[in-house]
């Protein structure tokens, strides 16, 4: 019974991951534990990420290319509602929200942003969405730089990850005292690949029912949808705060995993990083985005290295360059080749949006 | 005040500079089954969209039970009862023919994203019930058998079956069809009519587009018929067959 | 205030043409190119290759030692590049695509991949500096109400006399209505015996040669950077928002506004100190006209998808 629902392709995408992670271990004799872990906690949220992106892609056909600001969003609200020092000054904030409560309204910020955004841009054509979702997520950067006295500008927020990790479990320390690794990370990316399960287990309950087939319905054909007395519209908006506030949990566990925030971080080049993993996953699929997540940023990861030989001469920002050389091929070859990605099904692709 | 289910009243359209549908009056009766006839060109397909919400008239209004519907958006003309079928079938390719049908007569508290979360008994309750409403109109219509076939596997002929039964599970007030028989075969043609003969004496106000005189001519109550745009002939089938502007309409003037 | 409007003018010609170019190659072929900024850059860092030393640290072209060929020239060189790029592009890979039936949206998302990997070819290859073409400083003067350096103003005029002729040519020649023919079906027009392939071709050189020259423009009166398009883009979209996507009017025009409106932004009480931010209220006036007004103020109305 089990064995007909795994199909070739979902063999090939385990296989894959697989060996990527074996890579890891191949080409680094030492500190492979320490390397893993940092790999697989960006993975589970930059997977996270794109799982939300393909709630608007790949159910919706949705184009958006501001997602940055979504985590952003939901990374800025949380933070700021909970203990806290920002600033130039390093201005403490003692008072705040519990974690909890305060991840749960940062959720909820971004779903509204999405809510935001795509009230004038969704009832127009597709193209007109990408731009507002690019120009969005520029002014989200602008004013997280200049508005220092609430965001902490470009000094940003620190002193925030212990209202996370003091609900650490203990079993953690065991582990990293043996593992050599920081308990603080495995504790985010443990978070990260929960949420994951959770995000996902909700989505599979989502897309089998009524709403899921509405949302599908709407995919198909908008104007049939309407004949039939739904509000297409409302719809899609309805998707796009789902994938908004699932991309803000996203920024959260990012913003834990770096420690400290501030107004470089939620920049297009990361929305670009989440759209080639979301590609390379397979866009439309539930679970793809964790295969993609994972054999992205291998190859992201390791390629840095080969870079390093290749250009001498390069400074540190050009050589991270290379790396979105890389994020900008991937993505080409991708959409013109294999659309579908690693888990995909042709037929399922609606890249025909006019 | 009147028995006018729908009331047009004049209702313009152009696009740039060239008239699509210019109608001073028409009104349609509860009940009646109307059929729509002309020319190709002649704007009939631009007269649905009007007055369903899917185009902007230039100026001109719509009524449905004596409420203004002109330029409403098109989702909430179709919950007021009026639905319609198109030209060109919107079936849901990627969806099976059940999936078609429990979408089309899902009400919109039954889809909310709330209740699909919560998947409480009062909704599998309703979902089954829908269920066996779908399993009776795929059998009136012969399509059963492609209940869990997606939609694109379908015949031309099964898609216009499909999109009659989408419409249909609403259980609407007002049916406005779009060119039913178009690229249907004879027999299944036959089988489409009667159907529509059915449901017309089941008391739904029914407004028909055809190209196929044959069919018009057997089942309409009413024929109007619209060239360029304007309304040329309104009557029982006999006056209409016989009537000349409508056969100059179709022929052309005897001096071109 | 004054002075502002003339840093608008300036800005927005610049924006202008840009639009044109996109909003022609849109109109043909009705893709949204966002690598339409790295064409733009390209504009400048060509002639900065052909007129000065590069100043980077990567790879075989240190090899070259500095052109330093004359100005003018190298802007033209520069300009021939662009077209010679946009060409390959649609012959190589947009035109593939298109005889393949690739849809609308893959294409949108194949420019903005190809964006990135350009735009980080030029990090790699021009570096992150901000560098200057090779061009001595000028004091400003008093042209009509504003102040501007000599260049700076005859940039100004330059831009003008483009747009005009770009104009001109579309409205009058047969290219130009050729152009249109396509846009509105490729069907009918090969069947009147427009090559639509060739069209197509021609309105890619033409668009991406325009657009460099809106990089030289831009590079002339600020600088060149790798990311300069990138910066630019935003700006271009909201003017063709601005003046009505599809319409080559409407872009001159809507970037025209823009240009101004981010420069006059910078005068405004509540950007006190927060001169960065100018491209923000641009934007954000785009989004707004997206919610009241989506087909600009010289678009056609669009249906709901």
């Amino acid at each position: 019974m089990i064995l007909k629902k795994i199909s070739l392709r979902f063999i090939f995408a385990l296989f894959a991951t697989l060996f990527s992670i074996y890579l890891v271990f191949l080409l680094n004799s030492e500190g492979a534990p320490r390397i893993l872990l940092n790999l697989l906690t960006f993975a589970g949220i930059y997977g996270l990420s794109a799982i939300g992106l393909n709630v608007h892609f790949g159910w919706t056909g949705l184009l958006n290319f501001g997602h940055a600001s979504f985590m952003g969003i939901g990374a800025y609200v949380t933070l700021l509602l909970m203990p806290h020092a920002a600033g130039r000054e390093g201005v403490v904030v003692t008072t705040g929200l519990p974690f909890i409560a305060a991840l749960t309204l940062g959720i909820i910020a971004a779903a509204l942003f999405g809510l935001l955004l795509g009230l004038p841009a969704i009832r127009l054509r597709g193209d007109y969405l990408a731009i507002v979702t690019i120009a969005a997520a520029e002014i989200f950067r602008l004013l997280v730089r200049d508005l220092e006295s609430i965001t902490g500008g470009v000094y940003g927020i620190i002193n925030y990850t212990e209202n996370f990790q003091k609900y650490r479990p203990s079993f953690i320390d065991n582990f990293s005292d043996n593992l050599d690794f920081s308990p603080s990370q495995a504790w985010v990316c443990l978070a990260a690949w929960v949420s994951i399960l959770f995000t996902i287990l909700f989505l599979k309950r989502l897309s089998n029912s009524p709403w899921g087939r509405a949302l599908r319905a709407v995919r198909e054909d908008e104007d049939a949808v309407r004949a039939m007395g739904k509000n297409a519209v409302w719809l899609k908006l309805q998707s796009f705060m789902l994938g908004a506030g699932i991309a803000g949990l996203s920024g959260v566990l990012l913003a834990f995993n770096y420690g400290s925030l501030e107004s470089t971080v939620f920049i297009p080049l990361l929305t670009f990083y989440v759209w080639a993993i979301m590609i390379l996953g397979g866009v439309g699929t539930i679970t793809g985005p964790i295969f993609g997540s994972i054999i992205f940023w291998v190859i992201i990861s390791e390629t840095d290295r080969f870079a390093y030989l290749l250009f001498e001469n390069a400074n540190g920002q050009q050589l991270a360059g290379v790396r979105f050389l890389l994020v900008g091929i991937l993505i080409m070859f991708l959409m013109i080749f294999r659309p579908s990605g690693l888990l995909g099904k042709k037929e399922e692709l609606l890249l025909d949006v006019k | 005040m009147s028995n006018n289910l729908i009331s047009v009243k004049n209702l313009k359209k152009s696009f740039g500079g060239l008239k699509a549908v210019d109608v001073h009056e028409l009104l349609f009766k509860k009940g009646q089954l109307t059929s729509i006839i002309g020319p190709n060109g002649a704007g009939k397909t631009t007269f649905f969209d009007l007055i369903s919400g899917f185009q902007n008239s230039d100026s001109g209004k719509v009524y449905l039970n004596e409420k203004d519907i002109s330029n409403s958006q098109p989702y909430k003309i179709a919950r007021m009862g009026m639905v319609r079928t198109f030209q060109l079938t919107k079936v849901f390719d990627r969806m099976t023919v059940m999936e078609n049908l429990l979408f089309s007569g899902s009400n919109i508290d039954n889809d909310s994203f709330l209740n699909s979360i919560l998947k409480l008994n009062s909704q599998k309750l309703y979902e089954n019930n829908l269920k066996d409403k779908a399993n009776e109109i795929m059998n009136d219509l012969n399509i059963a058998h492609m209940s869990n076939s997606y939609a694109r596997e379908l015949s031309g002929g099964q898609k216009k079956l499909l999109e009659l039964a989408r419409a249909i599970i609403n259980e609407p007030e007002i049916l406005l069809l779009d060119e039913p028989l178009a690229g249907v075969n004879p027999k299944l043609a036959e089988d489409i009519l009667s159907l529509i003969k059915k449901l017309s004496e089941s008391g739904i106000t029914i407004l028909m587009v055809e190209h196929n005189i044959e069919a018009v001519m057997k089942i309409s109550e009413r024929i109007v018929v619209l060239a360029e745009g304007s309304l040329i002939a309104d009557g029982e089938p006999n006056e209409i067959r016989t009537d000349t502007n409508v056969i100059e309409a179709y022929l052309g003037k005897d001096d071109e | 205030m004054l002075d502002q409007l003339g840093n608008g003018l300036l800005l927005g010609i610049i924006i202008s043409v840009a639009s044109v170019a996109l909003s022609l190659l849109y109109g043909v072929t009705r893709i949204v190119n966002f690598a339409h900024g790295e064409i733009i850059a390209l504009g400048a860092i060509a002639t900065l290759f052909f007129s000065s030393p590069l100043d980077y640290r990567v790879l075989f072209l240190e090899k070259f030692s500095p052109l330093g060929l004359n100005f003018a020239i190298s802007c033209f060189l520069a300009i021939i590049i662009c077209g010679l790029f946009g060409g390959l592009l649609e012959v190589l890979l947009f035109r593939p695509l298109r005889k393949n039936e690739v849809g609308n949206i893959a294409v949108l998302v194949v420019t903005i991949g190809l964006s990135i990997f350009v735009r980080h070819l030029y990090l790699l290859f021009a570096s992150g500096r901000v560098q200057n073409f090779p061009l001595e400083l000028q004091r400003r003067q008093t042209y009509l109400f504003f102040d501007m350096t000599p260049r700076n103003f005859k940039v100004l005029i330059a831009g003008i006399i483009v747009m005009l002729i770009v104009g001109l040519l579309l409205t009058y020649t047969r290219l130009g209505k050729a152009m249109r023919a396509v846009r509105d079906s490729e069907e009918l027009s090969s069947v009147s015996g427009i090559n639509s392939d060739n069209i197509i071709l021609l309105t890619w050189i033409a668009s991406s040669m325009l657009a460099g020259l809106a990089g030289i423009f831009q590079a002339t009166i600020n600088d060149v950077r790798w990311n300069m398009g990138f910066l630019i883009l935003l700006l271009i979209f909201a003017g063709t928002v601005l003046g009505g996507i599809g319409t080559s009017f409407g872009a001159m025009v809507g970037g025209l506004m823009i240009g101004i409106l981010v420069q006059v932004s910078v005068g405004l009480p509540f950007m006190e100190g927060h001169v960065e931010a100018k491209n923000a209220v641009a934007l954000g006036i785009m989004i707004l006209i997206l919610l009241f007004r989506p087909q600009g103020l010289f678009g056609k109305k669009e249906r709901i998808s």
